[in-house]
This record gives C-alpha cells, sequence and structure tokens, in this order.
C-alpha cells in the first residue's frame, strides 16, 4: 500500500490522473478492505489540509492489523535505506574534502535534499506511527535500562518516542528517496558503483558514529527540549544540507518548500477537479474492467444527462414554476379542475399511475395552462414563454448535436484506411485504459488470434451459394419481422383507440397499456432477434455489427413512427369530438341562462362550480399524457429487462452452477454481456420521444431525468456486478460522432411531427396557453403587435416578406454549398499532401536502407580487411551495422503514422487505432 | 387475460432462442429421440446397434477402420459420445510426446476411445479401462478384440470408478499412472481425482486428460484443479463430438508432484 502512494505522490504534477489511475487499477486487484482504505487515502488527498493528520491516524487503525506484514516490509526499507545512506554520506564527506566544489552541483544537491525532505514528511508521519507503535516498548525497556530517567507519563513518553523517530528520519530521508528515485540520480548511482570496499567501509565507520553520536544523546539524563536543541545544533546543522545552517540556505530551504507545496496544491486541485466530473471515478472504473467502448456509453449517458439538465432548467424555471406560483390557483377554472364525473377516484394510485386524474389536471401537462397574456406582478408573458421554450429545447438541442459532431469529425482522418489491416491490429490497437486481467485476455485474444482469423477469413471464398442462401434467408426473416412489429403496433394502437371510445373503465390493465407493453416488448426482444440473424449471416463482424445497428434502427423508428400516425389518428377522433362538445357547449350555456332567468333575473354572473363546466377532449393533453406512459413503460422495461437478463441471471449461474448438470458459466447462460450499441440506441429513441413530447407535456424533461440519473446508478452497479467482459473488446474512439449522426437523425424525424401539429392542427378551445388562437404560432404575431412598438411590427412584417426572404434563403444556401466545396477541396489536398508524404518517407526509408547496406557492406570489407591484424577491433563492428538496423524501424514507423491513418472511420465500432479520446 | 398482441410480442424471443440454441436441439432430437425411437424398435441398446453397424462395415484387426466406421455411424446414424475424431488428435498428439506406460481410462462405454489409445500405445504399455455398465462392457470389449488388442494390453474392469481406484495398487499391481483419461460421469470428476490424488498413484509428471469439461461441463472439477496448486492447467477449446455449434473443451492436467 505504501508503495502505491508513494507512486502516486512521486509523479507530481505532470501526470497526475495516470497516477491516480494507477492506483486504483491497483486497488481494484485488491481485496474490498484495503480497497475501501486506500480509497478513503485517495480521497482525502483531495483535501490537503488535514491530510496527514488524519492520514496517521486512520493508518494507525488500519495498520493495527497488518502489522506484521508491515514489519516486513519495513525491514526490506531498511536496508535500502541502509545502501542509500552510505552512499549519501559519501559523498556528504567528498564534498567536505573538496570545499570548493562547483555551485551547480551543490545545488543540485540541495534540491535533492529538499525532495526528500518533503517527501520524507509527507510519508514519515505515516510511517511515524508505525514506528512509534513497534518502538514504544522497545524504547521504554532502553530507557528503563539506564535507570535515569523515570518513569513518566505514558503520552510523555509517547512524545519522546516520536521525537527521536522525528530525528531518524532524518537522517535515513535521503536515502529513501535515492532508493526510489533512483532513476533520477543516474550520477549518484554512478558513483556508488565506483566505491571501492576501503571507501565503504569509511561510509560504514561514519555512519555508525553518527549512530552513537545520537544514541548518546538519547541516553543522556536530560529534558526533552536540551535535547532537542542539542541535537539540531549538533547534528542536523552541522549534517543535514539544506535544513541546517548556512549561506542563503534557509531562504533556499523555504523556497523549495514552498514549491513543493504549490505542486501538491496544484496535484490536489487536479483531484479535486476530477472529484468535481460527475461519476468520473465510476466510469475510469468501469473503464479498466470493460475497456473504453463500454466505458463510452457511459460518457454518451453522462452528456445527455448534461443536455437534459438544460432542457429540464428551461422548462422547469419559464414555464412550470411561473404557473405553478403566479398563475390562477387550481379549481378556479375549468380547466384547471378535475371534472365531476372523475372527482371520485382522481386520487386512486392506479389512476395517477397512468398520470390520470390529478396528475392530468396539474402543471405537467398542456392543459392546464391558462391563455392569459400575462401572469403575474411581473407580467410574464405565459403563452410567448410556452412557445419560446418550446422551440428553444429544440434549437439549443440542434446545437448542441451539431456542435459535438463537428468537433468529433475533426479527428477523423481521411485516406485509404483498408491497408495493412493486420498490422495496425497486431500492433497499435491495444487498449491501454484496461486494467482487468480477464478483459486483457479478450483484448489480447483479438488483438492476435482473431485478427488472423479474420485474415484468414477474408482471403478464403467457401460455398458461396450456401452463404448466399443463408443471406437471402436472413433478410427475409429481417424484413419479416420489421414489417411484423410495425403491424402488431399498428394493430394494437387501432384496438386500443376501440378501447377508448367503448371506455377504458370497462376493460383490465392489460387491454389499457397493450400498446406500452407491445412497443417495449418488440423493442427488447427484436434486437436479440437481429443479433442471432446477423450471425446467421456470417458476414464479417464488423459488416454485422452495422447492419445489426441498422436493423435496430429501422426497426425502433418503425414502431415510433407507426405510434405517432396511431396518434394523430386518434387527434382527428378527439377533435371531432371537440366539435360536438362546442356545440353542445352552447346549447348548455343557453339552457343555464334560461333555466336561471326564470329563477332569479337580478343575479347575471351565473356560478357553476368549475367541475361541472362541459369541457372538450383537449388533445394536447391526450398526446402529453401518451408519450408520458410510453416513457414509463420504457423506462420499466428497461429495468425489468436489467433485473432479469443481468442480475437474475448471474445470480442463477452463481449459486446453482455447484449442483447443475452442465457447466452453467461457460455454456448455455453465461454471464451476460454488456450490449454497447443496443443501449446507445435505447437512449437516443428515448430522447427523441422526450423531444417530441415535451411540447405537450413540461415535465417529460424532468421524468427522463431521474430516468438517465437512476440508470447511470443502476447500470454502472449491474454492469460491475453481473456483467462480463466482451469477448470482442472494441475501442469507442470513432463511435461517437457515428452515435451523434443517429442522434442528429432522431432529432431532425423527432421534431417533424411536433411541428406538423404546431403548424397544421388548431389547438383545442378550451385548453392549454394557446386555446383561443387559430394556430399556436399566432402568439409571436399577437406579442409583435401588442408588445413592441409599431415600427418593429412593420420591419418585422416588411421582413416575413416573401420578396426578402426567398433571396436570403438562397443566399444560405450558396453559403453551405461554398462551404460544403472549400472543405471537400481542403479534404483532398490533405489526401494529397499525405500521399506526398507518405511517397517522401518511401524514398527516404529506401535511401537509408541503400546507405545502411553501403556502411554494411563497407563495415564487412573493412572487417574482412582488419580480421587479419587483431581480435579486438572485430569485436566493435558488428555494433557499427546494427546501429543502422536499428535505425531504419523508426523511420518507418515514422511514415506510417503521417501516412495512412489505421482502422476505419466511417466503420466507426471497429476503429482500432490510436486513443482519439 | 393476456391479449394475443402481448403473447405475439414475445415470438421475436421464441425465434432467437430457437436460431440460437438451435444445435442443442439437433442434439436433443439425436442423442434422445432417435435413440427412444429405435431402441422401441429394434429392442437392442444404442451400443449393441452400433457394434452389429461396425462388425457389418468395418474390417477386423484394423484400428482406423474401426474407429472411421465408428465415426460415420455417430455422425450419421445415431449419436453416441464418443470422444470424436478432432478431440481424439489431441489425445493422440499427447500419447505420442509422453508415450505412457501404464494408463487408466475412466468410462469405457464402447472402447472407442480405448482403441484409440491402444493403437498409439508403445508395445509393453498397458491400459485399464473402467466401465460400471456390464452391457456397455460386453460390448467394448467386443470391440476391443475386433480392433485386434488383447488382454495383456487391455484390462477391462467392470465395476464403479470409485472402487476401482483405491484397489488398484493391490488388485493390479499398479505402482504410477502415466495417464488418466476422464470420459465417464461427469459428476464422478472430482470424487475420482480427489481419490487418485489420494491412492499415491500419480508422479510427477503423470497427465490427466478429462473429456467434456464445458459441456456437458465439471464446473467443481475445474474450480478444484485450477485452485489446487498440484497441476498444470490447460483446456484445449473443441466443439462437441458430432455435433457442430456446441462447444466443449478437454482439460490437460500435468500433476506437478506433492510438495
Amino acid at each position: 500500500m505504501p508503495r502505491h502512494k508513494l507512486i502516486a505522490s512521486e509523479s507530481d504534477g505532470k501526470d497526475n490522473e495516470f497516477s491516480l489511475y494507477y492506483v486504483e487499477v491497483e486497488e481494484n486487484s485488491k481485496g474490498g478492505k484495503e480497497k475501501q482504505a486506500t480509497r478513503d487515502g485517495k480521497r482525502r488527498r483531495a483535501r490537503k489540509g488535514e491530510v496527514s493528520r488524519r492520514r496517521a491516524s486512520e493508518k494507525r487503525s488500519t495498520e493495527m492489523s497488518n502489522k506484521r506484514a508491515e514489519k516486513k516490509h519495513e525491514k526490506h526499507h531498511k536496508t535500502t535505506r541502509k545502501e542509500g545512506e552510505k552512499h549519501r554520506k559519501r559523498q556528504r564527506r567528498r564534498n567536505a574534502d573538496e570545499e570548493a566544489e562547483e555551485e551547480s552541483s551543490k545545488e543540485k544537491k540541495n534540491i535533492k535534499n529538499e525532495r526528500t525532505k518533503t517527501l520524507k514528511l509527507e510519508d514519515e508521519k505515516e510511517k511515524d506511527v508505525k514506528k512509534k507503535r513497534k518502538k514504544h516498548v522497545k524504547n521504554e525497556e532502553d530507557d528503563a535500562n539506564p535507570g535515569k530517567t523515570k518513569q513518566k507519563d505514558c503520552q510523555d513518553v509517547a512524545l519522546k518516542e516520536k521525537k527521536k523517530k522525528r530525528k531518524k528520519p532524518e537522517t535515513t530521508s535521503e536515502s529513501e528517496s535515492n532508493s526510489d528515485s533512483e532513476s533520477k540520480d543516474n550520477q549518484a548511482v554512478g558513483v556508488l558503483g565506483s566505491l571501492t570496499p576501503e571507501e565503504l567501509e569509511k561510509l560504514k565507520e561514519a555512519v555508525d558514529e553518527r549512530k552513537k553520536l545520537i544514541t548518546t544523546l538519547k541516553g543522556k539524563p536530560w529534558p526533552m527540549k536540551k535535547k532537542l536543541v542539542i541535537l539540531r545544533y549538533e547534528f542536523v546543522e552541522k549534517y543535514e544540507g539544506a535544513l541546517g545552517k548556512g549561506k542563503g540556505r534557509k531562504l533556499y530551504a523555504y523556497k523549495v518548500m514552498m514549491m513543493k507545496k504549490w505542486m501538491k496544491f496544484q496535484r490536489d486541485l487536479e483531484n479535486f477537479k476530477t472529484a468535481c466530473i460527475p461519476w468520473e471515478m465510476k466510469i475510469k472504473e468501469i473503464e479498466s474492467h470493460f475497456g473504453s467502448s463500454v466505458a463510452s456509453y457511459f460518457i454518451f449517458l453522462r452528456w445527455m444527462y448534461g443536455i437534459n439538465m438544460i432542457l429540464f432548467g428551461l422548462t422547469f424555471g419559464l414555464v412550470m414554476v411561473p404557473e405553478a406560483l403566479m398563475g390562477k390557483p387550481y379549481g378556479s377554472m375549468p380547466r384547471k379542475t378535475v371534472p365531476r364525473e372523475e372527482e371520485a377516484s382522481a386520487m386512486n394510485f392506479a389512476v395517477l399511475w397512468d398520470f390520470g386524474g390529478y396528475a392530468k389536471y396539474s402543471v405537467l401537462f398542456y392543459g392546464y395552462y391558462n391563455n392569459q397574456r400575462a401572469i403575474g406582478w411581473l407580467k410574464f408573458r405565459m403563452p410567448l414563454s410556452y412557445f419560446l421554450v418550446g422551440v428553444g429545447t429544440v434549437a439549443y438541442s440542434y446545437m448542441v448535436v451539431i456542435r459535438t459532431m463537428a468537433r468529433n469529425a475533426n479527428e477523423e482522418g481521411g485516406g485509404d484506411d483498408t491497408s495493412f489491416n493486420f498490422s495496425w491490429k497486431t500492433f497499435t490497437s491495444w487498449d491501454y485504459l484496461i486494467g482487468n486481467p480477464e478483459t486483457a485476455d479478450n483484448k489480447f485474444a483479438w488483438c492476435t488470434k482473431e485478427a488472423i482469423v479474420e485474415e484468414q477469413e477474408s482471403r478464403k471464398d467457401d460455398n458461396i451459394h450456401l452463404t448466399r442462401f443463408l443471406r437471402v434467408l436472413a433478410n427475409f426473416l429481417l424484413l419479416c419481422c420489421l414489417a411484423g412489429s410495425g403491424y402488431l403496433i399498428y394493430f394494437v394502437v387501432r384496438r386500443s383507440q376501440k378501447f377508448a371510445l367503448e371506455g377504458l373503465e370497462n376493460y383490465g390493465w392489460w387491454e389499457r397499456n397493450e400498446v406500452n407493453m407491445v412497443m417495449s416488448l418488440l423493442g427488447m426482444f427484436c434486437p436479440m432477434l437481429f443479433d442471432v440473424i446477423s450471425t446467421l449471416e456470417n458476414y464479417h463482424p464488423r459488416i454485422a455489427l452495422q447492419w445489426q445497428l441498422g436493423c435496430i434502427f429501422a426497426l425502433f423508428l418503425g414502431n415510433l413512427y407507426t405510434f405517432i400516425i396511431a396518434l394523430m389518428d386518434a387527434i382527428q377522433l378527439k377533435r371531432a369530438e371537440e366539435e360536438i362538445v362546442k356545440k353542445n357547449m352552447t346549447i348548455w350555456q343557453a339552457n343555464l341562462y334560461n333555466g336561471t332567468v326564470s329563477d332569479n333575473s337580478t343575479a347575471l354572473p351565473i356560478t357553476v362550480h368549475t367541475g361541472n363546466v362541459p369541457r372538450g377532449p383537449c388533445w394536447e393533453t391526450m398526446v402529453g399524457q401518451e408519450f408520458v406512459r410510453l416513457i414509463i413503460s420504457d423506462t420499466m422495461t428497461t429495468y425489468i429487462t436489467l433485473l432479469i437478463g443481468d442480475l437474475f441471471r448471474a445470480v442463477l449461474v452463481q449459486f446453482l452452477n455447484n449442483c447443475w448438470c452442465w457447466d452453467l458459466e461457460y455454456g448455455f447462460s453465461s454471464y451476460s454481456e454488456f450490449d454497447v450499441s443496443g443501449n446507445v440506441l435505447g437512449l437516443i429513441f428515448n430522447q427523441g420521444m422526450i423531444w417530441m413530447g415535451a411540447f405537450y407535456a413540461p415535465c417529460l424533461p424532468a421524468l427522463n431525468l431521474l430516468r438517465l440519473h437512476v440508470s447511470m446508478y443502476l447500470q454502472c452497479w449491474a454492469v460491475m456486478c453481473c456483467n462480463v467482459p466482451q469477448e470482442r473488446v472494441f475501442k469507442a474512439s470513432g463511435s461517437s460522432n457515428f452515435y451523434m449522426a443517429l442522434l442528429l437523425v432522431i432529432l431532425f424525424l423527432s421534431t417533424l411531427p411536433a411541428i406538423y401539429t404546431i403548424v397544421s392542427i388548431p389547438p383545442s378551445f378550451d385548453c392549454g396557453p394557446f386555446s383561443g388562437k387559430n394556430r399556436m404560432f399566432d402568439v409571436i404575431q399577437e406579442t409583435l403587435e401588442t408588445d413592441f412598438p409599431a415600427w418593429f411590427g412593420k420591419v418585422f412584417s416588411y421582413a416575413s416578406n416573401p420578396v426578402l426572404v426567398l433571396p436570403f434563403l438562397l443566399l444560405l444556401v450558396l453559403a453551405i454549398y461554398y462551404l460544403q466545396s472549400t472543405s471537400k477541396t481542403y479534404k483532398r489536398i490533405n489526401m494529397e499532401l499525405k500521399k506526398k508524404l507518405q511517397t517522401k518517407q518511401n524514398e527516404e526509408t529506401k535511401k537509408k536502407n541503400k546507405l545502411a547496406a553501403n556502411e554494411l557492406e563497407q563495415a564487412r570489407k573493412a572487417g574482412e580487411q582488419r580480421s587479419n591484424s587483431s581480435q579486438h577491433t572485430q569485436n566493435s563492428e558488428p555494433p557499427v551495422s546494427s546501429t543502422h538496423t536499428t535505425t531504419r524501424p523508426p523511420a518507418s514507423r515514422g511514415h506510417t503514422a503521417s501516412g495512412h491513418l489505421p482502422g476505419h472511420p466511417q466503420q466507426p465500432q471497429k476503429n482500432s487505432h490510436s486513443n482519439r479520446k | 387475460m393476456v391479449s394475443p398482441a402481448i403473447a405475439l410480442a414475445f415470438l421475436p424471443l421464441l425465434l432467437t432462442l430457437i436460431i440460437r440454441y438451435r444445435y442443442y436441439f439437433v442434439l436433443l432430437y439425436r442423442a434422445v429421440l432417435i435413440r427412444w425411437v429405435r431402441d422401441c424398435l429394434t429392442g437392442l441398446s444404442r451400443e449393441e446397434r452400433a457394434f452389429q453397424y461396425i462388425l457389418t462395415h468395418a474390417t477386423p484387426g484394423d484400428a482406423q477402420s474401426i474407429l472411421d466406421t465408428f465415426d460415420h455411424w455417430c455422425s450419421k446414424v445415431e449419436f453416441i459420445s464418443n470422444i470424436g475424431p478432432k478431440k481424439g488428435k489431441i489425445l493422440d498428439r499427447l500419447l505420442q510426446e509422453h508415450c505412457p506406460i501404464t494408463v487408466l481410462e475412466l468410462g469405457t462405454h464402447c472402447g472407442y476411445s480405448t482403441v484409440r489409445i491402444a493403437r498409439s500405445l508403445p508395445i509393453g504399455a498397458r491400459i485399464y479401462s473402467v466401465e460400471m455398465d456390464e452391457r456397455n462392457a460386453q460390448v467394448a470389449e467386443k470391440i476391443i478384440r475386433l480392433a485386434g488388442f488383447d488382454e495383456d494390453m487391455v484390462e477391462l474392469i467392470v465395476r464403479p470408478s470409485d472402487e476401482v481406484i483405491p484397489r488398484l495398487r493391490e488388485d493390479f499391481g499398479v505402482e504410477r499412472l502415466d495417464l488418466v483419461f476422464m470420459d465417464h460421469w461427469k459428476r464422478c470428476y472430482l470424487p475420482d481425482l480427489h481419490l487418485l490424488e489420494g491412492s499415491g498413484l500419480l508422479g510427477e509428471g503423470s497427465i490427466i486428460l478429462a473429456d467434456n469439461v464445458i459441456f456437458p461441463g465439471a464446473p467443481n472439477f475445474l474450480r478444484h484443479v485450477r485452485r489446487s496448486g498440484l497441476y498444470e492447467v490447460r483446456v484445449h477449446r473443441a466443439t462437441l463430438e458430432y455435433i457442430r455449434g456446441i462447444r466443449d473443451g478437454m482439460a490437460e492436467l500435468t500433476f506437478l508432484g506433492i510438495k
């Protein structure tokens, strides 16, 4: 354990993350208790102030158990320390001998001293406590033997021991650093190596002398203070470089100390920064176990979470909260009241779970909002805000997605990437973030064996007829599956409309949730089928994966659009119903007036309970409700799949394996693998649904936020506890852009229906912020007319004149075209440059080869000549030729690095090269 | 009541399972159903049918011909879980490398593997083949004799393996086993290994070859072997005999000796 800490503290600011990571990995391989302890330690490092003290105290508690092991360790340390000490001493002695040593070398030494001192101060505190315990008994005996010192308080003794220990490490500190950072002072090592036995003897003597000095000091019957003072003057300042008194040494020591502190602070700041990134440690841990492709899913999830956070902030802050605070309260209007006939069951859990009852008549849905132009003392323009937030969320999403795509696009190199596939895979496709032996095995197998197999596969052509037949069959099956699932959803939605017309109360839970159930089940099972079919097709795995992704995408899209088309039908039905209600409304009002007039002619404002007023069906709320239900059922299915497919399976395998008739771990129902592509697609489609439904149900981003949050924790946990690393460990370097492209497509496709409904269908007459208007976007015109000065409206009307708009659009198109063609040209130029570099490199390597060959020839000739003269010269020859042979590979490597980029950026899953992330 | 639409949504799952585990269905069909039907039709046991086929189709005295006929019968006519040609090659290679003098075979069944081992053994080597079932042993003996191996070469012991192993030294005068081939009940792998360890018949460099450790599988056996530290373990990955697509493996353990 201390080893790792040393490592962490040694590699100061530079590759801080890496060292941290290293520690983390080490922990993983260790047992749980230790792991906990070290993790605590790591966290503590972030809060530097109390670090050392607390560490010491904690150390004491944890170390008690491992004391034995620790002792051994210590012994080992001591031996190394002693060695270093000798050589240190020796250097010092030499220093004393040659008074006029160079300033530079002195300084170097001082630095070393300082380094060791600070290092030590950190480490010492831990070790102090350990040692203290051990030495405690021993020293007590020592003290007792002379009999001069009286038995003091236990505390006092402990304090004393501490001080004594403090002395000791000071002498040994340098050695520690030497043993640890041996590579740094190679020169010193050289000195040590050149020591003669006599000098060593001298060194030993010096060490013994000093030890004697300390022991005599210890044995003196003085008070502690005096001892300390004498120690400082006699010993420390005399022998201990930078800590001692000297010209400018104090300042220097102070400076170095401050620098050390500053570096430590910086390191801690970095740690703190990483700690501030949400879930970073979790993701790193997963990355080390499962490779970067699985981690990329979680990074994607986190990114999604961030976006949803902003969407949620917009809708929550600008729509829901103002309406809840400043709008008319519940029960003040018909649209804000539960109808009389539903009142009895409005608080039932089943109803609320379906987002009916009180949930339906709340800020969560479109229908609750009032069409009052300005609400509250702030004169908050509610309808306008509602509309702008709806548009703004979508616009923001577009912006973010496209920006990310553009950023990722830079990293994609062009070029012919099909050549040298095998070499790339074997030599460059290692994922350095893997920290789990099993994953590493899999990755290794993929890099070597499977690469060979793949290469063989690509060269051999087996029974072409059989493969053709299988492929045709597989595609036929795929089409059947897609069509079947589409039809099934259409059928179910139609049936649910029938149920709705007849009244849902007559039907059970299954009938009411049929649509969602069927959609979720299909979304769960069809990808599995595609997976199996793709293995049947016997394609290259990369192509198979793409096919599979395409199929899943088509399936999800088909399902979603069938759902939307069915929803459109439902909207039409609702609107027809609305017309009837409108008519009935006037009749009802007339009746009301008539009835009251006959009774009492004076009371003109008629008061009817708002729950009794007849109202339209409000199709917007219906749409919002459908989407919310879809999201909920989707989430539920995901979690249940996780529990059954992963956890239950893992438990089964774990516990039944002992008493089962075949090997569950290797055979059927082994542990599941994490399905990255399926999960990412699920996430993307979920987001699509959010974008589609958010306009009609402002609560959707909040729900999604909740879902993402929960699934982050749940999936992290599930992955770590019941999944095994994939057999094919992909590196997910370029795939992110592929997924981004999918996200963009989904975004576009999901905004289409929303825009269609907004533009072409008039809003309901008695619910929502746009009630009473002809179209929803009329709110903009209204605002322009009433809230802005007249000239602004005029300018706007001019600007929206087709005469101006059309040329502007044309200009835009031209600009896009221009930019696109320039980027194409750049790309081509890049390619040519690459090619040129390549040829140049080729020539150079050729030249070098030739040169090397020439020299080899010459050397051989010379060797032949010299071989007669002596043996000695011949020995020096092989190096000559070997240097040239060794210079060649780097050159060729450089050529490849500047030449093609490996892998297939356009085929993202298997991008096997360089750490792009 | 569950609606038919929801039931239909499970169809992809069903299809998936069928396609993914099609080999297991094939195995079920061939190993269980066909066997049952033939048993009823002929009144003979499966092993006897195999012997009849071999008697009519193979050349007596030619081990290779008998093995080939066996393979043909197992892959084309019916299914018997012998070691099979592919895993047999691993066995052959091992035999060639180590040239064992004393071989213990647990689970003779029809004698396929016995013939396979016997034909590549050096002169003077001896196989002790243990079979529990009386009828199988009769068939196995006939086949072994048919292949031309006499009682000096192959000693067939008709007793359960857990009775035989402790008495090997006394009854048969075995001092050391160079090769142990396990292909009997997968449940017995571990207890028999314990017995072998206890009997002291294993010396340094003795090889234990266990078939079917992945399918049907002997997880406890593998776990013990990996943890005990007495063996150097290699698992040869292969497919189940006569059936494509089912993964299986043979564990090759080299006894390192007790320290």
